[in-house]
Order: C-alpha cells, then sequence, then structure tokens
C-alpha cells in the first residue's frame, strides 16, 4: 500500500466512523484511472462484516474542468432521487480535516465498465438505444422543481445558448497559451447565427457522453457518471454533445460508436417528448466542439502551468484539442468535405 | 543532437508500452505509462515538423496580409498587417517561431473578424477573401494532425 492509499485508508475510517457513529474499516483502497476533474479512488468499508463499495472523489490540486463540487453533487443527488441510474450518494464534505481536501462519496455501482473499447457488439443497438432514453429522461426533468435553482445559476430559454457561447468563450480567452483561429471564427459564427430560444429548460448534465456511464456487459446502463459540468439549459446542448465526433473516432458513422445519428436522435425524441430541429442541433453540435476546445485548451494550460502533471491533462490538451479543431474545420469551412457533419434525422 | 530525432523518440514511446506497461504495479500506473506513451508519439511527430508548421503560418499569413490590404479600412489593422507580412522571425529556435507565430495569427483573427463584418454588409470582394482565410484555417488544422492510435 502507497503512503498516500494509507493516508486515505485511515482518513476515511475516521471519517466515516463519525459520520455513521459506528466503527468503520476502511480497506482495498485503489485509484481509479480515468478521471480527469477529480481524483476518483474506490474502497471497502465495513461496519463489523458488512462491506460495501464507496467510491470516493477527491478535489485536486488542478483539474482539467473548474468545477463546483456542490453542484456535481447536487446533480447526482437529483438524478438518483428522479429514479435515473446514478450512484447514490452518500456525503459532500467541505472540510478539509478529513482527507486534506474537499471530497464526496457515492456507492460503487459494481459488474459495470465504462470504456468505449468494451462495448459488446451484440449488445450496441440496445446500448445506444437505453443511452439516448436515459438522456431523453433527463432532458424531462425539471430542475428548479428539483431544487437544483440553489446551485445552479438561472437563465431563460432566450438566453441560454448564447450564454453559454459567452462562457466558454471567456475560458478559451482566459486559458489559450497560443491564439486559437478556429475557435475563435467559431465563436463569431455562433454569436452571428442564434438559435431559436429553448423548447424548455431542462437539467443539462454537461458531460453525456461514451465513457460516462457504467454498463453491464448485456447492454444496460447502471449508472451515469461525472456530474460536473451540470446546468440548467437548453436539453438540445446535451444531445449534440452525446454526439459530437470525438467520442466516436475516427469512425464517425456511429454516434458514441452506438447507433446511427439518426436512431439516437430519434431515441431521445420519443423519450423527451421534443423535437430534435436539424437548425437548431447544428448550432449545438458547433457549440459542442467550442465547448470542447475549451476544456482542451484549459486542460493544456493547468498542464504546463498548474500543480499537477497529469498525463490525462497534456493528452487532452494536445490530441483531443487537435481533432476537436479538426471537427470544427469540417463543420464551417467553405471548403469542407462534411466528414463529420451528420445531423439529418 | 538525437540521430533521426523522430524515429529514436518514437522508440521510446515503443519501449514504454512493451517493456514498462506490462510491469505497471496497477491498473492506474498502467494507464499513465499507456497515456506517457501516447503522449510521446506526439512530440516525435512534433519533433520531425514544428519549424516546418510554424514558418508556414508565418508566410501564409504575411501573404494573406498583402492581399487583402487594399481592402481594410481600419488604419490600426492595416498597419498590424503590414507590420506582421514585412517582419521575419529574429531565430528559427521553436520557442521564437511560435512568439513569431502568435503575433500574426492573432492580426489574422482580427483580419478575419473584420472580413466577415464587410461580407455580411455586402461588400464585393470579401467572399473570396472569406474562403482564402478559411483555407488558411483548414491547412493550419491539417498539418497539425496527429497520427495517434488514441
Amino acid at each position: 500500500m502507497t503512503a498516500r492509499e494509507e493516508e486515505l485508508r485511515s482518513g476515511l475510517g475516521r471519517y466515516l466512523s463519525a459520520r455513521w457513529n459506528a466503527a468503520t474499516t476502511v480497506e482495498a483502497v485503489s485509484r481509479i484511472p480515468g478521471g480527469a476533474s477529480r481524483e476518483t479512488w474506490k474502497c471497502q468499508a465495513a461496519i463489523g462484516d458488512t462491506w460495501r463499495g464507496l467510491i470516493v472523489r477527491i478535489d485536486p490540486e488542478t483539474s482539467l474542468i473548474d468545477t463546483d463540487r456542490a453542484t456535481e453533487y447536487r446533480a447526482i443527488e437529483a438524478a438518483f432521487n428522479a429514479g435515473l441510474p446514478a450512484p447514490e450518494p452518500l456525503f459532500l464534505e467541505h472540510e478539509l480535516e478529513w482527507l486534506g481536501r474537499p471530497f464526496s462519496i457515492t456507492t460503487e455501482v459494481t459488474g459495470c465498465q465504462s470504456s468505449p473499447d468494451g462495448i459488446p457488439e451484440a449488445h450496441r443497438e440496445r446500448l445506444g438505444r437505453r443511452k439516448w432514453q436515459l438522456l431523453g429522461q433527463i432532458a424531462r426533468l425539471d430542475p428548479v422543481a428539483l431544487g437544483l435553482g440553489e446551485v445552479m445559476p438561472a437563465t431563460s430559454v432566450e438566453a441560454c445558448a448564447l450564454e453559454q457561447v459567452d462562457y466558454w468563450a471567456g475560458v478559451i480567452a482566459d486559458d489559450e497559451m497560443h491564439p486559437s483561429p478556429v475557435a475563435e471564427a467559431a465563436v463569431r459564427w455562433l454569436r452571428r447565427h442564434p438559435p431559436p430560444p429553448a423548447q424548455k429548460l431542462s437539467l443539462v448534465h454537461g458531460d453525456y457522453r461514451t465513457g460516462n456511464y457504467l454498463y453491464t456487459p448485456d447492454g444496460d446502463i447502471k449508472a451515469i457518471l461525472d456530474w460536473e459540468m451540470a446546468h440548467i439549459g437548453d436539453p438540445l446542448e446535451d444531445l449534440a454533445w452525446s454526439m459530437d465526433p470525438l467520442w466516436s473516432w475516427p469512425n464517425c458513422d456511429l454516434a458514441g460508436r452506438l447507433l446511427p445519428h439518426g436512431e439516437a436522435i430519434a431515441s431521445w425524441e420519443q423519450a423527451s417528448g421534443l423535437k430534435a430541429d436539424p437548425e437548431a442541433l447544428r448550432w449545438w453540435q458547433v457549440f459542442a466542439s467550442v465547448k470542447g476546445i475549451g476544456i482542451w485548451i484549459s486542460s493544456s494550460e493547468d498542464f504546463h502551468n498548474g500543480a499537477s502533471k497529469d498525463p490525462i491533462l497534456a493528452m487532452a490538451g494536445w490530441l483531443v484539442g487537435d481533432r476537436q479543431e479538426q471537427i470544427l474545420v469540417d463543420y464551417l469551412s467553405p471548403h469542407s468535405t462534411h466528414r463529420f457533419y451528420r445531423v439529418t434525422p | 543532437m538525437i540521430p533521426k530525432g523522430a524515429a529514436g523518440i518514437d522508440h521510446l514511446a515503443t519501449r514504454m508500452v512493451t517493456g514498462l506497461l506490462p510491469k505497471a504495479a496497477d491498473a492506474y500506473m498502467a494507464a499513465d505509462i499507456g497515456l506517457l506513451a501516447g503522449l510521446v508519439r506526439l512530440v516525435a511527430q512534433d519533433f520531425d515538423r514544428a519549424a516546418e508548421v510554424l514558418m508556414s503560418d508565418i508566410e501564409a499569413a504575411a501573404a494573406i496580409f498583402r492581399e487583402a490590404a487594399p481592402h481594410v479600412d481600419d488604419e490600426v489593422l492595416k498597419r498590424r498587417m503590414a507590420d506582421a507580412a514585412a517582419s521575419r522571425p529574429p531565430g528559427l529556435r521553436i520557442e521564437t517561431l511560435n512568439a513569431h507565430a502568435d503575433v500574426a495569427v492573432r492580426v489574422l483573427i482580427d483580419l478575419h473578424a473584420a472580413v466577415e463584418e464587410a461580407r455580411d454588409a455586402g461588400a464585393g470582394w470579401a467572399p473570396a477573401l472569406d474562403r482564402t482565410l478559411w483555407a488558411f484555417l483548414d491547412a493550419y488544422v491539417a498539418k497539425r494532425a496527429y497520427d495517434s492510435a488514441f
């Protein structure tokens, strides 16, 4: 066991004992690879002979996405309480005395994987339909009724789209280490061609994509993860992000490596009760790539100037950012052959 | 100098995957080694092409500035374009080329915004220049594309 693992084992044992009012043993502490926004660890905790798998998300020294842990935790809580597959939220802790940094704890969802490389071909279509049906169910949620208005900025159906553009254009301007001519051209395009008002305001997951849900070998989804960018907005934002060509690179015939784009949209429309207007969806697809570039630029800036030298930050900033620019040029250049542009339902 | 630099660096990545990855103590370390090997392969590609990529940015932007100059009314932008088109990098180190290319690309971004405004206002010359600027962006992205299995 490393010194860090021992530190967490001890700190979590003290914390859980205090919260559960019973002596709690913590074992099998190990870090889960892939998490870029927070350190993600799993462990086993026991009161007496009863063991329980837990996931601990710890604020990093630096991260790919600057997010508020309360927003993420409350979004998971809202989704879980609404009956969506999400890890059961247990604790949100802001104090530093236990692990040295703030953290949250959820139950572990077992028997699943998240890697897009493991998608079972025999169950690919079932998994795809389930993925976009669940996204449609998220689109049905009223975030204010769920209490999320307390932790998420208010917006309107008219303003939510361009507010998002302003936010991510600001991230790019703040964090870029070199000028971003493609992203800037795309931001100008988004502002010149605003979409129609949202059909409704809903809970937007913010990072709904292959890799951010746990699925079983037979193609069921047991948990939707990574809610740190959740906010109130246009549900088309999630639909567009979920179909970004990055998530099926390099073969972009299937959205998220799962379904033809038209079938993904149809599943979402059926579950959400909303329509995916092709022009509005196109706008959100361009936006998705601008947002992506904002995230990748931030991760690169964190890698170069921040405390963490986690290679996933460099991979996001160097390789993924490069691909995202290829997608944007494909969307917008007058010379494009539109290799990636497939939104027609 | 590293002999056959790009290939030499790529060999290091291969060694990480074949020699170190199988000996990783846990899944997290294995993922880290895989990512590091992938990043080293990107470094190998940039080692070979970085100077050419940046010099071609600088030269292509200068050509656009000369083409656009007769149409630009904004005197400040016009001066920045002329300065960028006339200046040469003071050296060939990548850091120097990067700094020089950054200045040129910043001017090009402002020119592109001005051309779009002129196009939307109906200026007859603007659509062709807008296409030229997009051709620059097409090439800008294409020459930076990495070959990667990730």
